[in-house]
């Protein structure tokens, strides 16, 4: 386990230089809550605090990104030639691929620390197993995007400049046709049916029932584990085929 | 003993065949050149040996451990340095090189030291502190040599190892390699440099689209090929003797006379090393005195277009 430690700590490391862009979302995180979520607050009327909604919603935005920018990463570790190089070094690909997966969840636990603390001291009024139910939420539903977007990043091997304008696009549709930033209830019925086959819906309304938001404007929470739960663990085994897969056939770099 | 070997080995990309049924092998604390053009094939065997790739079919063994059943312990006794430079963009030499030591389980206690000498010796110790992604091409391409070199490994792959690299660091590199050999390790090189091949082989294999045209010593080679060594003859004769040009003819390996001048001849000739004794022999007979020889051997490019048919650096350059 050393060598997977060392290893995730060493990329992330990588990715931490310059510390500055994690500060910068840590920045962004805040005008958008503060300026943004606090004016529009004020204009929506059928929540009691859309600014808690907005801050709960935003951190599983974070999510979303911090899960999508893994399969990034691995399209530019493909890319610059870097992911040979990690496929050569004397470790098992099984420990090769959860120190992959292990970096893209210290990069989250990185990410969403500092809105994670300051939406729980906006909400108030927590207890700490409900806080810890919602963390284990976002890791759960950050691991499955990641995995997902492994998959999709497959594509990328032939053109990035594809894979990115697939996850620009649908980053864009899967929070816009979820209930990231508004309630399932208050979805239009063609909206609401589109929404209902997104996992952020359930990743989103998970976590905001652990944090203790009105459960009637929220889906099933059953179905929401179920879905996370099938989430992470299909995606995650689509990873790891496509990891064999890629040293199976793909040419190097 | 036999360190690698292949048997039938095939990789397929789509329609296209990149290995054709290999069979190849390395013997034990040899330095093994694969000698071929872009797209013979070298890279594509290189990264099955390294357990990078997965074959198509056939069988390829590293130390008697099967590339596709025991991957993970043929990644612990090889090391690969890559053609192109793999780095952390944003990690520091020194720091790329601690990774790689430790990874390896190159001890702390050694590791320092051998890094700190090794940056010297490639002349990457003012360059310790520059980001990788900072660093020039030769720079890079030898940071990835540095990696083998502190790694040790039993097997090492090098793949174009002074490709981008100035002259002298050419030679420390090649330097360095024979220095791993005679440490014990076994050492495969690719390569499209005639020179860098003459340099470090023990044995060549000469690849072409993904097959094997021939495998020997460079001197074994050489001498395959029927007036591949050119000798330049200069005699002293009082006045000129007709039957001298007939006479050097009819030594055995002569392929083919020119006379470029008075006295002076240019034979192609099959081994020079076994026909300038009889030459001079012929000629004291004669009485003929020998004012020069000069002998050329043919370059591992010959040797290539003798095989293949095609001109090995000019495909490489183009």
């Amino acid at each position: 386990m050393r060598d997977v430690v060392r290893l995730v700590w060493f990329d992330l490391k990588q990715e931490l230089r310059p510390p500055v862009w994690i500060v910068m979302e840590w920045v962004t995180f805040g005008i958008q809550l503060f300026v943004y979520g606090a004016i529009i607050s004020q204009l929506v009327s059928g929540i009691s605090n859309y600014q808690q909604f907005y801050a709960a919603g935003f951190v599983v935005m974070m999510t979303f990104e911090v899960g999508s920018h893994s399969g990034r990463h691995f399209v530019e570790h493909a890319h610059d030639g870097l992911l040979p190089y990690l496929l050569s070094l004397p470790i098992s690909r099984s420990k090769l691929f959860l120190a992959i997966t292990l970096q893209g969840g210290a990069e989250l636990a990185l990410m969403i620390t500092v809105p994670l603390i300051i939406t729980l001291s906006l909400i108030g009024n927590l207890t700490a197993i409900s806080v810890v139910a919602a963390i284990v939420t976002l890791f759960c539903l950050g691991f499955g995007i990641a995995g997902f977007m492994l998959g999709l990043s497959f594509i990328a091997f032939k053109s990035s400049d594809v894979y990115s304008a697939v996850t620009i696009v649908m980053s864009t549709v899967v929070i816009r046709f979820s209930t990231v930033l508004y309630p399932f209830i208050f979805l239009p019925p063609s909206y609401a049916s589109v929404a209902i086959f997104s996992p952020l819906t359930y990743g989103a309304d998970l976590f905001r029932l652990l944090l203790g938001f009105d459960p009637s404007m929220l889906l099933s929470p059953t179905v929401a584990v179920a879905v996370i739960a099938a989430l992470m663990a299909t995606t995650l085994g689509l990873g790891m085929f496509l990891l064999q897969r890629l040293v199976e056939g793909v040419k190097s770099a | 003993m036999i360190a690698v070997e292949t048997q039938k080995l095939v990789k397929r990309y789509g329609k296209t065949f990149a290995l054709k049924g290999l069979d190849f092998s390395v013997e034990e604390k040899e330095i093994m050149v694969l000698l071929g053009p872009n797209g013979s094939g070298k890279t594509t065997l290189l990264l099955i040996l390294a357990t990078v790739l997965k074959p198509t079919s056939g069988m390829a063994k590293v130390m008697g451990l099967e590339v596709t059943k025991q991957p993970t312990q043929v990644r612990r006794v090889l090391g690969i340095s890559f053609q192109d430079a793999r780095g952390f963009w944003r990690h520091k030499p020194a720091e790329i090189l601690r990774f790689h030591a430790a990874m390896c389980g190159v001890r702390k206690t050694e590791s320092a030291t051998l890094i700190e000498e090794t940056l010297k010796m490639l002349e990457l110790w003012d360059a310790r502190n520059k980001l990788f992604m900072h660093l020039s091409g030769g720079q890079a391409k030898r940071l990835e040599v540095a990696k083998l070199l502190i790694q040790r490994p039993k097997f090492a792959i090098f793949d174009e190892p002074s490709s981008q690299v100035d002259l002298r660091g050419k030679r420390a590199i090649w330097e360095q390699i024979l220095r791993l050999r005679e440490e014990g390790s076994t050492i495969l090189v690719a390569t499209n440099e005639v020179r860098e091949a003459e340099y470090l082989a023990d044995r060549v294999t000469i690849l072409d689209l993904g097959e094997r045209v021939t495998c020997d010593t460079v001197h074994n080679l050489k001498d395959k090929i029927t007036g591949g060594d050119i000798v330049e003859l200069e005699l002293e004769q009082p006045q000129e003797d007709a039957e001298i040009p007939q006479d050097l003819s009819e030594i055995p390996g002569t392929v083919k006379l020119m006379q470029t001048g008075k006295g002076m001849y240019k034979a192609y000739v099959s081994m020079a090393e076994a026909w300038v004794p009889k030459m001079t022999s012929l000629c004291y007979e004669k009485k003929i005195r020998v004012s020069s020889v000069r002998v050329t051997e043919p370059s591992l490019d010959d040797v290539f277009l003798h095989f293949t048919g095609k001109k090995l650096e000019s495909q490489a350059n183009a």
